[in-house]
């Protein structure tokens, strides 16, 4: 007998070249990191971009001189900070240094008084789309003013001013930008959970399923190597390809998260290398469990196809505590750490938070998962002594 | 050298097996022949070990297969019944893959299949991925890894099923050749012919028991008939027979 180790490793050795070869079992490894942080920064950047045009505004004004009432008036406006314009506007708006200028004339003062039309230049430059939110502020504070003086001027000349005006509309923004920012970060431990799951998936049911399918256990099952290390390195190959996932996924969700104007949502999202090893730790020994439920499952269908459909209802699983938590309002606690799959979000939600779990919590958790992990692959080990499992096509 | 005797198997309660003893020698080629659902895949799985038996002793080399299944899976090469290969692998994986299974080592291991896919006439293939393969270079394949190891004892379901009049004669001279080897060689077949031309000794199963056990000539002058296949139908006690 030459042990456990050395067929498991030829089982193992095999199955990564196999999987490798396989665009199925590639993509559902690589599918989570250029998903989820391409999503994540999308979601961050129009809640960011969202907050900013409700959020203050520099006004460059040039001749401020000539219409000290309106410029006074828009100095009021909540956010709204007047500030001297360029000297040459369309250059400076042109070279992107300011977002817009507005140029008021010299006559401005006597029109106004002659009650005729005041042009008042507002130069942007349509095709930066970063100023947008701002251009489009600045010619509603405008707007407002001109509807102001309007109303005036007709109480003046005895009109009422709704005649004016026969159509009102009132913005009611119900949701908190910053709420919706805020729940998008509670996803970012279910993510990792999810790129676990789905990391080792294909190669889970292509060396099971998969194998029976195509005819091949039968032959693989004759060769004198313990069923059990068989199944193992089946196991361990779905394994690396999750962790390769999980790994990958964080790191392009941190690149990502970088990139995402996180203080102007109000967040503050800062790790070090100590919580990204604490993140790690938490859902890595997860792939154990992940990918032994996988393989189980798997190895209970005849066909690809078939296993596939039930794999596929295993993700619900990784989902149901990260939901239990966000949802219920259950506060994470580290006594929950044992308990697999919510112990893993609450040990990954402390450690993003910057506020990593004791060392005894990570061991707990870290074995029970690697336990229920060990346990699926004995009951797939017996699973694959029976006869109607290794010919039944 | 194989030694079966009083094996039985059943499944639920249908009985595929109900006594099955025989002795397959090395350096001779043994025949099992019957039709369909006589026996003829369940004896080689028990044989391999992918079965267990109900019933009755099983000795490989004089290792129990029963007692030490691991032991005995060493020393023998199989072609089963279901032969499925990797599509993403080459030739030369797939024999390296089974190789190391049985605990070969990699200097000694490729020369050994090398050497092997020189007879097997499978140098031209030995380096491209399997999924274009014909049905008959999948069977070669099949074969590479089951005879990688060198086995004492080889044992052939079916060997020749589904394969084109070329292949049919290379692996018929594969079998004598393996033979002339002293190898063991244990095929099961329902082609006349193929047995008649090939087999030193012959099984006939049918319904799960041995009808007849001897060479050639002795099954004939048993029953008196001249020719293999109405032997075999006086013998199984059947009309019809697929040839």
């Amino acid at each position: 007998m030459r042990g456990l180790w050395a067929p498991l490793l030829v089982v193992l050795r095999k199955e990564l070249v196999d999987g490798i070869r396989d665009r199925r079992s590639v993509m559902s490894a690589l599918i989570p990191p250029l998903m989820w942080p391409l999503m994540i920064s999308l979601m961050l950047n129009f809640a960011a971009e969202k907050r900013r045009q409700a959020d203050e505004i520099k006004i460059p004004v040039v001749g401020a001189e000539h219409a000290a009432t309106f410029v006074d008036w828009l100095g009021q406006q909540r956010g709204v900070e007047v500030v001297e314009g360029p000297d040459d506007p369309y250059t400076a708006v042109r070279e992107g240094d300011v977002n817009f200028v507005i140029v008021i004339p010299e006559d401005y003062n006597e029109l106004f008084a002659q009650a005729k039309p005041v042009e008042l230049e507002l130069v942007t430059d349509g095709s930066d789309n970063d100023a947008a939110p701002f251009v489009s502020r600045a010619r509603r504070l405008i707007e407002g003013y001109g509807r102001q003086i309007a109303m005036l001027r007709l109480v003046a000349r005895g009109v009422s001013p709704a005649v004016a005006s026969p159509l009102r509309i009132k913005d009611i923004e119900v949701s908190s930008v910053q709420q919706r920012a805020a729940m998008v970060m509670a996803f970012l431990p279910m993510f990792l959970v999810l790129a676990a799951f789905m990391g080792g998936m294909q190669i889970a049911i292509d060396t099971t399923a998969g194998e029976r399918e195509r005819g091949s256990l039968e032959p693989l099952l004759v060769n004198p190597a313990p069923r059990l290390a068989i199944v193992a390195g089946k196991w361990l190959a779905s394994v690396v390809f999750a962790c390769v996932s999980v790994v990958l996924t964080f790191f392009l969700l941190l690149r990502a998260l970088e990139r995402v104007p996180l203080e102007a949502l109000g967040l503050r999202f800062e790790l070090g290398a100590p919580e990204i090893g604490a993140a790690l730790a938490a859902v890595i020994p997860l792939a154990l469990l992940a990918s032994g439920l996988q393989i189980l499952v798997a190895s209970f269908a005849r066909s690809y196809k078939e296993a596939q459909t039930y794999v596929s209802f295993l993700m619900f699983v990784p989902m149901a505590p990260a939901f239990a938590v966000m949802f219920s309002g259950i506060d994470p606690q580290p006594w929950m750490a044992p308990i697999p799959l919510l112990g893993q979000h609450v040990l990954l939600t402390e450690a993003l938070k910057g506020e990593p779990a004791s060392l005894g919590a990570y061991l707990a958790a870290g074995v029970t998962v690697t336990v229920a992990g060990w346990l699926c692959v004995l009951m797939t080990t017996r699973l694959f002594r029976r006869e109607k499992i290794i010919f039944g096509r | 050298m194989i030694d079966v005797s009083g094996l039985r198997k059943s499944f639920g309660d249908v009985p595929a097996v109900v006594d099955v003893s025989f002795r397959a020698e090395n350096g001779a080629v043994t025949g099992l022949l019957g039709p369909n659902g006589a026996g003829k895949t369940t004896t080689l799985r028990m044989i391999y070990g992918l079965i267990q038996a109900d019933a009755g002793e099983l000795r490989i080399d004089d290792i129990d297969v029963l007692r030490d299944p691991l032991a005995a899976q060493a020393r023998i090469g199989v072609l089963p019944d279901t032969h499925g290969v990797y599509p993403r692998l080459t030739a030369r994986e797939h024999a390296r893959y089974f190789g190391r299974l049985h605990g070969l080592r990699s200097a000694d291991l490729e020369k050994r299949i090398d050497e092997l896919f020189e007879t097997l006439d499978m140098a031209g293939i030995a380096d491209r991925r399997v999924s274009g393969f014909s049905h008959g270079e999948r069977t070669k394949v099949s074969l590479a890894r089951a005879l990688v190891h060198g086995p004492q004892n080889v044992l052939l379901d079916e060997p020749t099923n589904g394969l084109d009049v070329m292949s049919t004669r290379a692996m018929r001279g594969l079998i004598r050749r393996l033979r002339d080897e002293g190898k063991c060689v244990l095929f099961s077949s329902h082609i006349m012919q193929e047995v008649s031309a090939l087999c030193d000794t012959i099984v006939i199963l049918s319904a799960g028991r041995v009808a007849a056990r001897g060479t050639l000539d002795e099954l004939r002058s048993q029953t008196g008939h001249e020719n293999l296949e109405d032997a075999f139908v006086a013998l199984t006690g059947i009309d019809e027979v697929r040839a």
